[in-house]
């Protein structure tokens, strides 16, 4: 029996087939280059992509084992710290941005509040000290204390 | 020998010496492997502007010397390291438990080194002679090669062969993305210009790998943090040793010629010198209660098959798993191409990396048999520190691959989809080998049709093709082989190791 979380990925498999098959006939050259085109390898990558959502319709494989609900609210908690990691780094720098998100990240994983902090702060200055002083590779010092 | 001037130099020998601890450390600690390491550490040497000689002895230093590592929390802890230390935890454990984790320790580290010279002894000895043979090759023929390692590592790397195919779509998918080389068509690009280039495979790498991993460590935030069992001296008697003699040899031989074949690699290298050992001792063996020589096969055969890897990356410029692509994505970083003229065009290169891996599993060895206290010590760190400190790693390492805060979403969103396709069973090493690989398998169609006007028949003509094409057809019935001959292996894996296999080839 087909479970609906199956069905979705097998939905999704042939939707992003078709998609990426569309989306590929649009790639049209205005003079001849070669034989094969820009369109041939996508248009490959579709028929797979359309192919093994079928079969899986027909032939589905065993279903995934899904984390409890507190885990999931942890993992959906980390992807959130991540995104907004990337959108502050640039405002607010490496070392604050980078603070933050080390320590939002050992709370999920269950540090002492303030074990997380001190590792938090000591690795986000090793990391600063180690890229920016030793290997000159630049890490955003924040917008914010620019201006 | 002028390869070992190369690998002599201090800087190279610190790199060499580095690499293998770092190695050691991310193959014995579960949940980092050695593509996650070799990613984080590609943008960071692009950086210092070090010579490629000494990158790749860094970061193909970190590739070997995991090898050796992923045996010590599987034997100690029955947590594998890697996957390819898995069939280790069978005897290896078992000694533990009987007080002998010292000598499953031992011969760890010893068949380690056997597999890991031996092989290296073959890989000077066969990559000329390859490279000479595949200076014939064609376009049509690297594209037949090409196809053969997706459809090898697509049938090897999953449970299912759909769902490696899907595996390798996506990886060939993502490979499109950007600025078409031959026609300067924008590909999928959806007007933003950060996708011009492409998508890169350190970001794609870390987002698959590193931070999937993360996401999926937090599913138990309670486990990590073991103490290790207690295991005595790390020393082996005379007369093990004299016993296992044979067992390494031979596994370290069927472990080379493993992992040269694209998609099989070393964790199938283990599983097959396991069986065939465990078939040759017949009734003599004691496999699975503790025989010496079920730590002894599988690690030799592991080390052979990662080096025996190397042949095809070096000499055809074609990988055949997820973390020799990354590799090659490194070389190519580097200006380097690999191919049948690396040898004679590079021979710093090749004789240098050679000669570093000779000087690294020395070192690895002398590690490993009187430093295990110190390695089993690290696995006692918490996993609230470490994963978190690789997560921070991991940002700085994206973020410098185009300083863009950009690549940090690419890279999320990537382990997202990494995370799903962990749960759902869909192997990632097919992505990265075919976002790597794709560019270079689609240059190869169009050489090859362009040359013949656009005539398909050319891709079928000569006989090196036809027999590529033969082998990646066969590699598709090939799982049902290997499961028939290590069926047994497989179950007891099942039975004894209770996290499962960590998903890395």
């Amino acid at each position: 029996m087909i479970s609906r979380e199956q069905r979705i990925v097998a939905a999704a498999l042939i939707a992003a087939g078709v998609a990426i098959g569309v989306e590929a006939m649009t790639f049209e050259v205005g003079f001849l280059t070669d034989p094969v085109g820009p369109k041939a390898l996508p248009l490959v990558v579709a028929a797979l992509l359309v192919f093994a959502g079928s079969y899986s319709l027909v032939r589905p494989g065993k279903a995934a084992r899904w984390p409890v609900r507190e885990a999931g609210f942890r993992i959906v908690a980390a992807a959130g710290a991540f995104v907004a990691y990337a959108v502050a780094l640039p405002t607010i720098g490496f070392f604050l941005s980078t603070t933050l998100v080390v320590m939002a990240l050992s709370a999920l994983y269950g540090a002492p509040r303030a074990h997380g902090l001190a590792a938090a702060t000591a690795l986000s200055g090793v990391l600063w000290l180690l890229f920016v002083r030793l290997l000159a590779l630049p890490l955003p010092v924040g917008d914010l204390w620019i201006r | 020998m002028g390869g070992f001037a190369i690998a002599l130099q201090p800087l190279n020998l610190g790199l060499a010496l580095g690499g293998v601890l770092v190695g050691t450390f991310v193959g014995m600690l579960p949940g980092i492997g050695p593509i996650n390491a070799i990613a984080i550490l590609i943008p960071v040497t692009f950086a210092t502007g070090i010579p490629p000689e000494s990158a790749l002895i860094l970061l193909v230093g970190i590739y070997y010397g995991s090898q050796y590592g992923n045996s010590i929390s599987t034997i100690l802890l029955n947590v594998p390291g890697t996957a390819s230390a898995v069939v280790t935890a069978l005897d290896g454990y078992e000694m533990t438990k009987q007080g002998r984790g010292g000598p499953a320790l031992a011969m760890s580290a010893i068949s380690s080194f056997v597999g890991g010279t031996l092989s290296i002894f073959a890989l000077v000895l066969f990559a000329p002679v390859l490279a000479e043979w595949a200076i014939r090759f064609g376009p049509a023929e690297y594209f037949a090669l090409m196809i053969f390692a997706f459809s090898a590592l697509s049938s090897f790397s999953g449970g299912s062969l759909v769902r490696g195919l899907v595996s390798t779509a996506l990886g060939l998918g993502l490979a499109t993305v950007g600025l078409d080389p031959n026609s300067a068509v924008p590909r999928y690009t959806f007007g933003q210009i950060e996708l011009l280039d492409g998508m890169d495979f350190v970001v794609v790498t870390i987002g698959l790998f590193a931070v999937s991993e993360v996401l999926q460590l937090l599913e138990d935030t309670k486990g990590g943090q073991q103490t290790a069992a207690a295991y005595g001296r790390v020393m082996i008697s005379a007369k093990e040793l004299a016993g296992t003699t044979w067992t390494m040899l031979r596994s370290s031989g069927l472990g080379f010629l493993v992992g040269v074949l694209p998609g099989a690699g070393s964790t199938i290298a283990s599983f097959l010198a396991y069986s065939t050992e465990e078939r040759i001792a017949g009734t003599s063996g004691r496999f699975g209660q503790g025989d010496i020589r079920g730590v002894a096969a599988p690690e030799a055969a592991n080390n052979a098959a990662a080096n025996g890897a190397m042949i095809p990356l070096l000499t055809l410029g074609v990988p055949g798993s997820g973390t020799t692509a990354v590799l090659l994505g490194a070389l190519l970083g580097f200006g380097v191409t690999p191919g049948p003229l690396l040898i004679q065009e590079q021979p710093d290169l090749f004789w240098g990396l050679a000669a570093s891996m000779y000087v690294g599993n020395v070192f690895l060895l002398l590690l490993n048999l009187p430093l295990v206290g110190v390695f089993v010590k690290a696995l006692t760190l918490p996993r609230w520190f470490l994963i978190p400190g690789v997560a921070a790693l991991a940002f700085v390492a994206v973020y410098a691959v185009n300083g863009s805060s950009f690549d940090l979403m690419l890279m999320t969103m990537f382990g997202v989809v990494g995370y799903l396709m962990r749960k759902m069973d869909f192997p990632l090493a097919p992505v990265v080998l075919g976002l790597v690989l794709g560019p270079l398998m689609e240059k190869n169609l169009r050489r090859a049709m362009s040359l013949s006007g656009g005539e398909v028949n050319v891709l079928f003509e000569s006989p090196i093709a036809i027999t590529l094409w033969a082998l990646a057809l066969a590699s598709l019935a090939a799982p049902t082989l290997l499961r028939m001959w290590t069926r047994d292996v497989v179950a007891e894996v099942d039975a004894a190791v209770p996290t499962g296999v960590p998903d890395e080839l």
